[in-house]
């Protein structure tokens, strides 16, 4: 039972937290922007390096540096945007998506020729866990992972329904037309998703390479689970991104638990399939997502 | 209107001349390496190697009636798919007559079965170690200067057995390299005597592999035999081992073997507990010297994994096309066999002026590498020699030729 804990559970809730950071940002520029952002995982890519860098200038702990690290991925993203997206915003979706490809290839290639191909790390060397009653371990990191995660997931929240662009967020994921009847002010909106978007990219970025290393295709490692996320919670709907992110970390650590017998249901080998069955599934019979979200 | 016209056939003509590759006085040569992907940091000293034997063919009269080589440098990504695309790069836009690479057995193989072979290129890898490149249908066009793990894989599994570990566990990354070293070492080591807990596949670039060794540490092995690239899974799977008190020993292959495994995981809690085998060179042999004082001097560590090998495949692809007296791709496979084996004058690393000279004279050469003799065989592998590695007094990897 303890294994079942420690080693499946605790490590799916860990890799959850970080799929859900970064499927809202995939989440809200597909329901605002309406595009398939390629450029996702590189962005989180981008805010671990930016960590990296803040570190060696510093001395500070990862998590000391994440804020401004988010920040300057947001405004590495806010860049972007008025460059290379928003001359296509009038143009069909399809001329956006391949664009996003294409600045995925750039962006990845700029990491490896100012940064290197090297390895790197953000917390050199190993980490023991605490072993809180006798039998359940969580190492500090993880705790920090984990807290971070719900802290950021938090503000989300409190941006979304408390404050005035969080509502004018959530009406133009509901329908921009309407929105911009409405009076909003669509350009404002749009430069706020990405903000929202990039900087918990980065943050998920930022704690990905705090669990493991910084190398400079983590990022596009991570889009095809955090893209399931997304869809399972409904495309548009953050909230649903969270849910989705958690679900699909668990789904992968728990399908290779000894559920009958002392096998693994299913072969570890097979883990990364998990995300990939679970967003077809989700698109055959429910493509609005858990959260209802939209259908393209 | 003439005049864009004009401008038009000048452009035109250039793109034709830069896709034709050699400008007159340039052969060019592939060399595809996973410069970027989960070895980056292994691959440098390799291309490092491939470039040095050419600056000594060039500087030495270079190729031919004076002709510059020049290699052709394409990231293979350490990926099958990618592998693909580096071949048909240098084989279709750079146009050249033969190819040094690719790095990993995954993308040796993508690369050979789909591009190289097909086109019939020779393509002589410096790294690429998998079994089953032994076994492909390559009308006499693939080659390697690095041993196959067949060896490798058995050497290892000794090691276990001489180190008293009665009971292993072993996790191999989902690729071809991984895959192949582990089928060897575990027949091997069972034959040997040896009892495996737990065998199990896993799959590269994940965040964590806590619930595939926790499922793995509870066959009770002693040690955990780890075939994995390190900045794929390898790293990742040594640190959820010690951090989860799951392993505390370790054993791999070269695939592992990389100074950030010891910045990454801290070189005082793996000593003692790891080693790695890894391809050798025999470091008394006076063509290894001729090499290693040459690579020195240029900046880098000799014994870095397959540099070695790495100029003695550039070299003998150079020797090669020397011997066929043309840069003609139909030529090199039957003059490589020639170059690289008894009989002729023997040729040592660096010593690019007196090889022309006998092939001018319309002698026999017989290249003796740095990496080893070179020998080809049936299948154009060659036998080789290994060394293990463990964590020294000093931090950083100590290595000992295994007899």
């Amino acid at each position: 039972m303890m294994d079942f804990i420690n080693f499946h559970l605790m490590p799916g809730i860990i890799l959850g937290s970080i799929y859900a950071l970064g499927g809202i940002g995939i989440s809200m520029t597909f329901g605002i922007l309406r595009f398939a952002n390629f450029a996702h995982g590189e962005t989180m890519t981008l805010g671990a390096y930016f960590a990296f860098t803040l570190i060696q200038l510093t001395g500070w702990h990862p998590i000391a540096v994440l804020p401004f690290a988010m920040i300057l991925t947001a405004v590495v993203a806010l860049g972007i945007d008025r460059v290379f997206y928003k001359p296509f915003r009038a143009r069909p979706a399809i001329m956006l998506v391949i664009a996003s490809f294409g600045m995925m290839l750039m962006i990845r290639s700029a990491i490896q020729f100012s940064w290197g191909v090297q390895l790197k790390s953000l917390m050199p060397g190993i980490q023991r866990p605490y072993i809180l009653f006798d039998a359940l371990r969580i190492s500090p990191k993880h705790m920090l992972i984990i807290g971070s995660a719900l802290v950021l997931m938090l503000a989300v929240h409190v941006l979304l329904s408390r404050t005035k662009i969080g509502k004018a967020m959530r009406a133009m994921a509901d329908s921009p037309e309407l929105a911009r009847l409405t009076g909003i002010d669509t350009e404002m909106v749009i430069r706020a998703t990405w903000v929202v978007g990039a900087s918990l990219a980065a943050a998920a970025g930022v704690l990905l390479a705090i669990d493991t290393h910084v190398e400079t295709m983590m990022g596009f490692k991570l889009l095809l689970p955090v893209f399931a996320a997304a869809i399972l919670g409904g495309i548009g709907r953050p909230y649903g991104a969270m849910a989705g992110g958690l679900i699909i970390g668990i789904a992968e650590e728990l399908s290779s638990y000894a559920w009958i017998g002392n096998e693994p249901l299913l072969a570890p080998g097979y883990k990364a399939g998990v995300a990939f069955a679970i967003m077809v599934a989700m698109l055959i019979w429910r493509p609005s997502g858990l959260f209802r979200g939209k259908v393209f | 209107m003439m005049k864009s016209f004009l401008r038009a056939t000048v452009a035109a003509s250039l793109v034709t001349a830069g896709a034709a590759g050699a400008w007159a006085g340039e052969i060019k040569v592939g060399s595809v390496a996973g410069v970027t992907g989960p070895i980056a940091e292994l691959v440098v000293p390799i291309v490092a190697g491939r470039n040095l034997a050419v600056k000594h063919v060039n500087e030495q009269g270079g190729l031919l009636d004076g002709d510059t080589m020049k290699m052709a440098l394409v990231d293979s990504q350490c990926d099958p798919k990618a592998g693909v695309d580096a071949g048909n790069k240098v084989v279709n836009v750079e146009q050249v007559v033969a190819i040094v690479g690719a790095s990993c057995s995954g993308a040796t193989n993508g690369m050979v079965q789909s591009v190289t072979i097909p086109a019939g290129v020779v393509a002589l890898s410096d790294s690429a170690t998998a079994p089953s490149i032994s076994e492909l249908k390559d009308n006499d066009l693939v080659f390697r200067v690095a041993p196959s793990d067949a060896y490798q894989g058995a050497a290892l599994a000794k090691l276990a057995i001489d180190a008293g570990f009665k009971t292993l566990a072993v996790t191999y990354s989902n690729d071809d390299y991984n895959a192949g070293i582990a089928e060897v070492f575990a027949k091997t080591y069972q034959e040997l005597g040896g009892t495996l807990a737990g065998n199990q596949m896993h799959e590269p670039n994940k965040a964590s592999y806590r619930s595939e060794l926790a499922t793995l540490a509870r066959g009770g092995a002693e040690a955990l035999a780890i075939f994995a690239y390190y900045g794929g899974s390898g790293i990742t799977i040594i640190r959820n081992s010690l951090e989860n008190d799951l392993f505390g020993k370790f054993m791999a292959a070269d695939g592992m073997f990389d100074a950030s495994v010891l910045e990454q995981i801290g070189a005082d809690t793996l000593r003692g507990n790891i080693f790695i085998t890894q391809s050798a060179s025999d470091y008394g042999d006076s063509s290894y010297k001729a090499f290693a004082d040459a690579f020195t001097a240029a900046g880098y560590d000799p014994v870095s994994p397959y540099a070695a090998h790495g100029y003695d495949a550039a070299f003998l692809i150079a020797l090669a096309i020397e011997k066929a007296g043309a840069a003609d791709r139909g030529k090199i496979s039957a003059a490589l066999r020639a170059v690289a084996g008894p009989p002729g004058t023997v040729i040592r690393p660096g010593e690019w002026a007196k090889a022309k000279a006998v092939l001018a004279g319309g002698g026999d050469v017989n290249y003796e590498g740095a990496s080893g003799n070179v020998d080809f065989d049936s299948n154009g592998d060659v036998s080789g020699i290994y060394s293990v590695n463990t964590v020294g007094d000093d931090g950083k990897w100590s290595t000992k030729l295994i007899e």
